[in-house]
């Protein structure tokens, strides 16, 4: 049973993915012009000159100026077969471009769930159940202010305090003499010493909102009966509150997994660009900037496969802890 | 207020052309290698390699004929780097302009003259169609192969005459056919036009002229189907959809990123490039050329600082931290907004640096133009009324928007080169300046725009209101939409309405360069008219002529596209020509100002004020470096400053 309802998810989500790449197509076609007058008027902006003649010859060589249809399908036939097309902007294979970024943008993001989840779990519980104290009236003060900064907001402060106070930058993620480094552990601790500040720039709103419904969450479920049933016949505090209600709060919270895939590449490209992490989010950004349609569709085109595969996850996740799903 | 600077005016731009064109001057021309001088000094870390044997004597390097270069203050010393800063995307042309374009030809420091670079010198006939340059003896690329003649024919040949490759510019043709180039011997090439072409030696300057040396022929030529056999097997190594797209990811062009982004790729710059400016990447590091061509005047090889070192920051106002913590040595671009400026000032001795001027060649940093080919005929009309765009001129209060919207700095100009240029042409800069909304009034009044609304807005003459738009990028330059937000209120007194089209950069180009549906837009118009630059705005010949886009079109099409332009344009096209062809200064200079009379008469498009000097930062301690630097892309500002002169004293 649990089985089909798998086999089932998938082979919808194959339809479901070449629907989502030509509406992801159309999107990058979409802003009038092309790379070309982008890159024109950028170098423009910069009292740079462009040459005409040669930009025509581009023009033709890309093949900008074929009809919408076409485009796509050669695209899209490309796409199938593995190959994502050339990046206009800097001549390379898109699939090299894209892949040298992922691995950081996975670590920065993990990072931040972990330490979203390891923060805001504790304090939402503590939150509930020691609900309108002095603690829960400071954490939610905080949690209101985490929640209404933008992140980007507070890692450009932060940027500045650091360099006019005390003379050191915090953005990258790693010390210039790491920067091309072959990996080595010598150059994984210098990133561990980096990357808590992007780790806290990013995970203050997500932890001041998973704070909120966590707390909410749980204060749904304590005062239901079978909570003091169980306080009634002396089962520990601490134990009955980790193993019941807890864990029932926890459910929403799988269902969120759908869209923290998506994050990975997505998710803080502001604050990423403000603070220079060579992490996915920037180079989405400047490849949409300057039209770089391969780049960017093949950007658009992942985060929308992570979209389709994270709700396929959260689904069969759901479906495993709640039967009712299954059954339907 | 201490965030001003002390600029000077940037008068020595003026002084110039004469001697600038004295640069471009007749044949025989021999430069810059009055005496041959050898290499004596070179870095110490060179040095230990030759010692131990792994590089060749530095005398052997720059070979016998190596260029000299007197240094602005004094002879410096090895060691150090420059530390600047880019932006993560279409940014190459910061490297490009830090590095410098290694051309033939190259500006002198103050924008005044062309001197032979990377030719030791060059013949021109009486004539001005037959260019002999004479190359230096034993120069080499970076990579120590010889630097020769056939370099040049395969970068001439197989490249540039190839339409297989790209289609010719314009520069490398006349009267429509393409130039034909000889090896005379190994170190003479001989250039030969169909017509006269005076500019060729300042287009050869530019940056954009770089193609004849910017390929290694022993390099690039592995990524060309002619001298590469299995180039489909190459193709497929590494990725690349094409052999166009193979040589451009591994040889670059002029303007692209990729010309940064291959270590291995042989140049004839002071320094090459060590970590590349790549997609994704957060640094670009550029490091000595140790067999680079140029020497000091006493024999030391240049450059004196081991390294370019760039950090990537994705975000402009983290550049601006940078600078503010000390971590640029040289900057222009990007820290030279109105903005900024305060900070910068604030921060001078935290950051430890200096102020230099940033000086604009001439011209005006906002123009307007009216679009002379509306596609509405009843508006195409009235603008080609000269009494209606002399009524918008006068109607403008234009010391009312510099002290507003400039902080009171600039001076009411039209457009054109400054008062002691000697392109300076005064009726054409300074005619209808005057803020006068009588004589405005009257002037439409009597074009029949005497109907008014109920507002006492003016109506067309066929009672449709009349309303101007006027596209512009508001992220281009921020002041833009403040001077016309106040023109807008100044047209209103004369009951002209007009509306600020706040576009989208990209939609901006394809409303007005390639769509022609705008009904007015404003760009910038920075010029000196001197050889090499382009002077859209007296007569149309480039997407920057918005005044009249099919006449530009029909003009760089030859006739087959656009509209054919009237006889007084006709007549500027005619005598731009003539002027791209002669190789008499004066005589060109003649000429220019004939054409300049003509748009002095049709009063075409119209300014508002001079464009004032930015600036730029230099770290304390950084010596050689100009006071001033002419900002112009045809000189590869700050390049033709030579950074490779710039040492750090201890």
């Amino acid at each position: 049973m649990l089985l089909n309802y798998i086999l089932r998810r998938i082979l919808w989500a194959i339809p479901f993915f070449f629907a989502v790449s030509l509406i992801a197509f159309a999107l990058i076609s979409a802003p009038p012009g092309d790379y070309l007058t982008t890159f024109a008027a950028t170098l423009a902006q910069s009292g740079d000159m462009v040459d005409q003649a040669r930009l025509d010859a581009l023009r033709e060589r890309y093949g900008l100026d074929q009809p919408f249809l076409i485009k796509y399908w050669r695209w899209i036939s490309g796409v199938i077969q593995g190959d994502f097309g050339i990046s206009f902007e800097w001549q390379q294979p898109v699939s090299q471009l894209i892949g040298e970024r992922m691995a950081l943008s996975v670590t920065l993001a993990l990072a931040t769930l972990i330490f979203t989840w390891a923060v805001a779990l504790p304090i939402g519980i503590y939150s509930a159940v020691r609900k309108y104290s002095v603690g829960d009236y400071v954490i939610t003060a905080v949690g209101f202010i985490g929640l209404a900064t933008p992140n980007f907001l507070v890692a450009l402060v932060l940027m500045y305090i650091a360099v006019v106070h005390f003379g050191a930058d915090v953005s990258g993620l790693f010390s210039p003499e790491y920067q091309d480094a072959p990996w080595s552990w010598a150059k994984l601790a210098d990133l561990a010493s980096h990357i808590w500040i992007p780790v806290i720039i990013l995970g203050t709103s997500a932890t001041a909102s998973l704070v909120r419904i966590m707390r909410a969450n749980l204060l749904d479920e304590l005062h239901k009966p079978y909570v003091t049933t169980a306080r009634a016949k002396g089962l520990s505090e601490f134990h009955l509150i980790m193993k019941y209600p807890v864990r029932l709060a926890l459910n929403p919270f799988v269902s969120t997994i759908g869209w923290a895939f998506p994050q990975l590449i997505s998710g803080a490209v502001i604050t990423a660009f403000v603070l220079s992490l060579p992490t996915a989010g920037p180079m989405l950004l400047q490849a949409l900037l300057a039209q770089d349609m391969y780049l960017a569709g093949a950007f658009i085109l992942l985060l929308c496969c992570l979209s389709i595969v994270g709700m396929l996850v959260s689904d069969i996740l759901l479906a495993l802890i709640d039967p009712r799903i299954r059954y339907r | 207020m201490r965030a001003k600077l002390t600029i000077k005016s940037p008068g020595f731009a003026r002084r110039v052309v004469l001697k600038a064109l004295a640069g471009v001057a007749l044949a025989p021309l021999v430069a810059s290698v009055a005496f041959a001088q050898s290499a004596t000094g070179e870095a110490p870390a060179l040095a230990d390699l030759v010692r131990a044997g792994q590089l060749p004597p530095v005398a052997e390097r720059v070979g016998s004929e190596p260029e000299v270069i007197t240094p602005l203050e004094s002879v410096g010393s090895y060691g150090g780097e420059i530390r600047f800063g880019l932006r993560g995307s279409s940014d190459h042309n910061h490297i490009l302009r830090m590095v410098g374009s290694q051309g033939l030809m190259r500006w002198n420091p103050t924008y005044t003259e062309v001197h032979p670079a990377v030719a030791k010198s060059v013949d021109v006939d009486p004539e001005g169609r037959i260019f002999t340059f004479h190359l230096r003896e034993g120069m080499r690329w970076s990579d120590g192969e010889p630097f020769t003649a056939d370099d040049i024919m395969f970068n001439v040949e197989d490249l540039l005459l190839n339409e297989d490759f790209a289609p010719t510019p314009p520069r490398y043709m006349s009267s429509g056919e393409p130039m034909t180039v000889e090896k005379v011997d190994d170190l003479t090439v001989r250039f030969t036009f169909q017509a006269p072409y005076g500019d060729f030696l300042s287009e050869l300057a530019s940056p954009l002229g770089q193609h004849p040396v910017l390929y290694a022929k022993h390099y690039c030529s592995q990524f060309h189907p002619d001298y590469n056999s299995d180039i489909e097997q190459t193709i497929r190594e590494n990725n690349a959809s094409d052999w166009q797209n193979l040589f451009l990811q591994k040889c670059g062009d002029i303007e692209i990123p990729s010309r940064w982004g291959n270590p291995e790729r042989p140049t004839l710059d002071p320094w090459i490039v060590a970590t590349p400016y790549s997609g994704g990447a957060t640094r670009f590091v550029m490091e000595r050329n140790p067999y680079f061509w140029q020497v000091d005047s006493e024999g030391n090889q240049l450059p004196y600082v081991d390294a370019l070192n760039a950090t990537i920051s994705q975000d402009v106002e983290s550049l601006i931290l940078a600078a503010i913590g000390g971590r640029i040595d040289f900057g222009i671009r990007h820290l030279d907004t109105p903005a900024d400026r305060p900070v910068l000032a604030q921060n001078r001795e935290a950051g430890d640096y200096r102020f230099i001027a940033a000086a604009a060649p001439g011209g005006v940093d906002m123009i307007i133009n009216l679009n002379l080919t509306h596609k509405d005929s009843e508006l195409r009309d009235l603008f080609n009324e000269r009494d209606f765009r002399i009524a918008l001129s006068v109607g403008m209060d234009r010391q009312e928007i510099i002290e507003t919207a400039l902080l009171g700095e600039g001076e009411p100009w039209q457009h054109g080169p400054f008062e002691d240029h000697p392109y300076f042409h005064e009726l054409l800069s300074t005619q209808y300046l005057e803020y006068d909304p009588e004589t405005a009034n009257d002037l439409l009044d009597g074009i029949g725009l005497d109907q008014r609304d109920a507002d006492g807005m003016r109506l067309l003459p066929s009672g449709r209101p009349l309303t101007i738009r006027v596209d512009v990028i508001p992220t281009f330059r921020p002041q833009w939409p403040d001077m016309l937000q106040l023109i807008e209120q100044q047209w209103a007194q004369i009951g002209v309405r007009m509306e600020v089209n706040a576009l989208e950069r990209t939609l901006f180009f394809e409303r007005t360069s390639n769509g022609n549906d705008h009904d007015a837009a404003v760009w910038a118009a920075i010029q000196s008219w001197v050889p090499g630059q382009v002077p859209q705005q007296i007569v149309p010949i480039h997407q920057d002529s918005r005044w009249g886009i099919p006449w530009v079109n029909w003009y760089n099409s030859g006739g087959s596209t656009g509209e054919e332009p009237p006889a007084s344009v006709l007549e500027r096209l005619r005598l731009y020509d003539l002027a791209r062809g002669t190789p008499d200064p004066e005589e060109r200079r003649q000429l220019i100002m004939q054409i300049a009379d003509i748009a002095a008469g049709e009063f075409e498009v119209f300014g508002v004020s001079k464009s004032v000097p930015t600036y730029g930062i230099v770290k304390n301690g950084l010596k050689n470096v100009p006071e001033e630097v002419v900002n112009t892309f045809f000189a590869t500002a700050p390049a033709q400053a030579l950074p490779q002169s710039w040492y750090w004293q201890d």
